[in-house]
């Protein structure tokens, strides 16, 4: 099986050959393998949204390739192989609830009883079925975001890319998002990019934490996570700490063993 | 129910400031260094209320219909101008708003000319207009004196339609522009399923301000080519024996002010099924 995202030696200059250049990825590689959480952490400004949007194919690099399903991202996108979350649950108010999720299903041309079902069928994975009717204005934050996680689920794609989705909501109602998260990808394979700047919600959510710094905005080291179990006793055990406290270091930039 | 409260109590009030006026206010108005700045109140200026209601009871000349059935017929002929003007002057107004938003180009190219479209005076505008339509025909049908208005009220009308449409269609977040890329959806998709309902809360202000831009465009653009049959030209007929008969002209502009509030109201509801999502607010937590 192919990995899920390949990024080999990319380069994204913003503005090439303007005072307002600003190289925002510099020869980066990332590989993800199949059915694999990983995460992109680290400051902002440090490219980690830019490189989400690269492998999406929202922008194209400078230099270098990125290839999603062993495909070239725009031949990828084109086949719509991925879903996408963003920070904003970015619903479109004029739509229903079921109708917001159906949106990527009409744009491939389903039928509309085909549609629906499999609209209310990722609804209720997500735990909204009795809002299905309901204007995205109704709901409340974390429940749109929930939404737009169930309308980048709808297409059923093998690669999900999720650009700090929980950011915007409250400690409770994201770990519980987190956890749904996980229940998620589980039950359907799906491989995930995570954008987050959240440490504690990388380590708990990733196979792998890719450490990110800025200016140029490259890669710094990975993190593999290796936990046995995923749930909320977890986040209390010794080994959930050891790794947030890699992570923390690798961000903070301290080697292991300092030079000085 | 409480609307219709709300729309007689308006009329009430204005009923009492205008027979209040009367009341107090001097016959010669009142002048401050030899400018008028309250006007005269006696029964020439502001005919009692009564008066006018009275009025469109009789018959316009002796013999004729009653002044209130000729002012409606009027007021149904310009209806129909306005109408045709409205809908030229939208999708005049849809469709450059749609090339402005498309192409970069041309917003900056044609945006000045928009804007400049309205700095000239109407009325220097529609005898020009009159005067250039005049050998125009449709095959068989020559080029008729009311479509001359009709082109005058969509001239008026198309502006805030291209303008506010225009902010409609930019209005969509990057999110939602990036999601339709993810979704592989080209620009034509993008502009049905994204920026054309995004523009709708933009474009209604905009169909309203239209509507009043026609009325005032068809009005004004029958006096100034003399066309016959609407309630523009009854306006200066009557205004014509205001010495003599002071509450007929009022009755007309009754017409005109009617007119205005149909066109409004028609536009008004074209915004009830495209705008159900704004009429639910009540936020679920949970």
């Amino acid at each position: 099986m192919s990995d899920a995202v390949v990024v080999d030696k990319v380069t994204k200059v913003f503005n090439q050959g303007r005072p307002d250049e600003v190289v925002a990825l510099s020869d980066v590689d990332l590989v993800v393998p199949s059915g694999s959480l990983i995460s992109l952490i680290g400051p902002s400004g440090c490219g980690k949204s830019t490189l989400l949007r690269l492998i999406g194919d929202l922008i194209t690099p400078t230099s270098g390739t990125v290839s999603v399903a062993g495909k070239d991202a725009d031949t990828a996108r084109r086949q719509q192989e991925y879903g996408i979350a963003f920070q904003q649950a970015g619903l479109f108010e004029w739509r229903t609830v079921v109708r917001n999720v159906e949106l990527p299903l009409e744009l491939r041309g389903m039928s509309r009883a085909d549609r629906r079902s499999r609209a209310l069928e990722m609804l209720s994975l997500v735990g909204l079925s009795d809002f299905a009717g309901h204007y995205p204005a109704q709901l409340s934050g974390g429940m749109q975001q929930r939404v737009a996680i169930a309308r980048a689920l709808a297409v059923q794609p093998p690669l999900l890319l999720m650009d700090e989705p929980f950011g915007a909501l409250d400690e409770m109602t994201r770990e519980r998002l987190q956890s749904e998260l996980l229940g998620i990808c589980a039950k359907t394979g799906t491989s995930t990019v995570f954008v987050t700047h959240s440490i504690s919600e990388a380590v708990f959510l990733s196979n792998r934490v890719v450490v990110m710094s800025p200016r140029p905005g490259r890669i710094v080291t990975a993190v593999d996570v290796d936990l046995p179990v995923r749930d909320d006793t977890v986040r209390q055990s010794e080994k959930y700490f050891e790794y947030v406290t890699a992570v923390r270091r690798a961000l903070r930039g301290v080697p292991q063993k300092s030079p000085l | 129910m409480r609307r219709v409260l709300l729309v007689l109590a308006g009329i009430a009030i204005f009923a009492v400031l205008w027979e209040g006026y009367k009341l107090v206010g001097s016959p010669d108005g009142t002048v401050i260094f030899g400018v008028r700045v309250l006007p005269r109140a006696d029964d020439l200026s502001m005919p009692h209320l009564w008066t006018i209601a009275e009025r469109l009871g009789r018959p316009e000349i002796a013999g004729g219909r009653p002044v209130g059935l000729v002012v409606l017929q009027a007021c149904a002929f310009t209806f129909g101008i306005t109408a045709v003007g409205f809908v030229i002057g939208a999708l005049v107004g849809l469709v450059l708003a749609v090339v402005m938003q498309r192409f970069r180009l041309a917003e900056r190219g044609l945006l000045p000319y928009v804007i400049l479209s309205q700095t000239v005076p109407l009325v220097a505008l529609a005898p020009l207009v009159a005067g250039w339509s005049g050998n125009l025909s449709f095959g068989p049908y020559p080029w008729q004196d009311w479509m001359t208005v009709s082109l005058i009220a969509a001239y008026l009308a198309f502006f805030p339609v291209a303008v506010g449409m225009l902010r409609g269609l930019q209005s969509p977040a990057a999110s939602g522009v990036e999601l339709m890329r993810s979704y592989a959806a080209g620009w034509w998709r993008t502009l049905v399923k994204l920026r054309f309902p995004a523009a709708l809360p933009y474009l209604f202000p905009a169909l309203r301000l239209a509507g009043a831009a026609a009325v005032v465009g068809a009005v004004v653009g029958e006096i100034s080519t003399g066309t016959r049959g609407g309630v523009g030209r009854l306006i200066i007929e009557y205004a014509r024996e205001a010495t003599s008969d002071p509450a007929k002209v009022y009755t007309a502009m009754l017409g005109a002010a009617l007119l205005g509030l149909v066109v409004a109201g028609t536009v008004g509801l074209l915004e009830i099924p495209l705008m159900r999502h704004r009429r639910h607010v009540e936020v679920v937590t949970l």
